[in-house]
């Protein structure tokens, strides 16, 4: 296997846009990551593209990732598409990343694109639903998030004001970024005060629907400099998983956990030398448990990590310093490419005004989706590193 | 037109055959390994291996494994709706509906014992009552 950088990444920003399609928001976040990347259409020498519910909710009834990237000028090279719920996007990542490390191509394109605001919002979360077996009794993904954290809480001794502290610094990090759906600070007060969704979630504690895309270029670390003068970010790790069946009176090893445990494993890299991760957040206080299944912090320390500011941007290992998925917003397939997205530019150093103070060598991303027979269906880990 | 009340789902519960009987859940069990599960599933995801998957009745008891009193709902359901994880005795662990009682944290304890009804989960668009099975607090 080669060794593979990421040398240009790109993204929408993240929302509702009724004038958008999903061609235009795919164009948008692939000429974002060329530019970046210094690489040239005509470079591209094949492309994953993520999307999880355009058949369902646009005009788009098949081979989508052909139709926005025609629409991006792409033309001839092999497209494969890609449909993995919420962990499409770091599914996308996986495709392009295997071609180069295997020596089938040196230069690679991923894209996810979601378009979730289609002028019928009912039809929109009935078909985010309809991914699970239990849709027709009225199961919502809030429900479970509700239920699993519920549980999680009697066992770790969380609070609800531990949960609406994440999601506050969440929002505030969110504030800061100019791609965020929700770009305003909000208070602990306002958070645990907000519309209850699902005891113990309350509405500023979820991620709602939203439209975007975001994009990465791949290519072996060898050519890199050919292309571009900025720090290449290498891929030390990009695991993929799917869930496990769950037996009553046996321990179950949670999914983050194990696509985790392979990223580490074969990475060489541990959780402790990692300095600034994004995980899949749709409820904020899942962040918590994830501190734990990721092994970020002992069994039992969550609540102490955001008690104590260790997640902050100013903090020890900062956590979603986009904001999120509640606040960056969660266009299903576009998020896992966002959230390396956000990698790369804290690596980088150029995320601005939420950019982390701990000069960053080492980053993660933790992509999760899905549900079949009481897992979640699949999980991603991405290990970045300069 | 009459209204009717359909099960939601076919192959999943029988309702009680007579009133001193009890409506039961229809599961699979693996002869091999004796892994059970909710709804049925083909293969045993245990041994991986096929035909060793016999059906099986869950008589419908359980505990309360965790709960959330749900404010939002789906199109064409109501809110608030009580949505819980159950231990079924002798069974997996399933998602299900919770009926029987006020949907308030008071009402629910995790750990408490719960049986499963019959019960509407909503009706269609011809008014027709769609039935499943929901779980209870036991003896109420």
């Amino acid at each position: 296997m080669r060794d593979v950088s990421i040398i240009g990444v790109g993204m929408t920003r993240f929302g509702k846009f009724e004038d958008r399609d999903m061609k235009d928001l795919g164009r948008e976040a692939t000429w974002k990551a060329l530019e970046d990347s210094g690489v040239a259409m005509k470079d591209i020498e094949i492309a994953y593209v993520a999307n999880a519910v355009g058949q369902q909710l646009t005009e788009l009834k098949g081979t989508i990732g052909q139709h926005v990237l025609t629409s991006a000028g792409l033309f001839g090279v092999p497209i494969i598409n890609v449909e993995n719920a919420c962990t499409g996007g770091s599914t996308a990542l996986r495709g392009a990343y295997m071609e180069v490390a295997s020596g089938n191509c040196d230069v690679a394109l991923a894209v996810g694109v979601e378009k979730l605001f289609c002028g019928d919002s009912a039809k929109s979360a009935q078909t985010m639903a309809a991914g699970t077996v239990y849709a027709k009794f009225g199961f919502m993904f809030v429900a479970l998030y509700a239920l699993q954290l519920k549980k999680w809480m009697a066992a770790s001794g969380a609070t609800k004001e531990h949960f609406a502290k994440v999601a506050a610094k969440n929002k505030y990090n969110g504030s800061l970024n100019p791609y965020a759906q929700f770009q305003k600070a909000m208070t602990v007060e306002e958070i645990l005060g907000s519309r209850v969704v699902a005891e113990p979630l309350t509405q500023f504690m979820c991620s709602t629907m939203a439209d975007g895309g975001a994009a990465a270029i791949v290519c072996s670390k060898k050519i890199a400099s050919k292309f571009t003068s900025k720090q290449p970010i290498s891929i030390a790790a990009c695991e993929l998983v799917s869930g496990t069946y769950n037996i009553p009176g046996e321990p179950h090893e949670e999914i983050t956990t194990r696509a985790a445990m392979k990223a580490y494993e074969k990475s060489g890299i541990g959780p402790d030398d990692i300095d600034v991760v994004e995980v899949h957040d749709a409820m904020s206080p899942a962040e918590l448990r994830l501190y734990e299944e990721l092994h970020l912090c002992k069994p039992g320390e969550a609540g102490k990590m955001i008690d104590e500011g260790h997640t902050t941007l100013t903090g020890r290992i900062p956590v979603n310093p986009s904001g999120g998925l509640a606040a960056k917003g969660h266009p299903i397939s576009a998020t896992g490419l966002a959230q390396v997205y956000e990698i790369v530019t804290q690596l980088r150093g150029e995320a601005g005004k939420r950019q982390v103070t701990n000069n960053p060598n080492v980053g993660m991303t933790e992509n999760a989706g899905g549900w079949t027979m009481d897992d979640n269906a699949a999980c991603a880990i991405t290990i970045l590193k300069k | 037109m009459a209204k009717k009340q359909i099960p939601i789902e076919e192959g999943l519960f029988e309702e009680a055959a007579s009133s001193d009987e009890r409506p039961y859940l229809i599961g699979n069990k693996c002869k091999e390994c004796g892994l059970t599960a909710f709804p049925k599933t083909p293969v045993c995801p245990r041994c991986m291996k096929q035909d060793t998957m016999e059906e099986t009745k869950f008589e419908g008891k359980g505990t309360l494994d965790s709960f959330s009193i749900v404010q939002a709902a789906l199109p064409g359901f109501k809110a608030p709706s009580i949505q819980a994880y159950i231990n079924i005795e002798n069974g997996p662990t399933i998602w299900s509906l919770v009926t029987g009682c006020e949907p308030t944290e008071d009402a629910l304890k995790m750990g408490m014992e719960m049986e499963m009804v019959i019960d509407k989960v909503r009706e269609d668009e011809e008014g027709n009552e769609l039935m499943s099975y929901q779980f209870k607090p036991a003896g109420k």
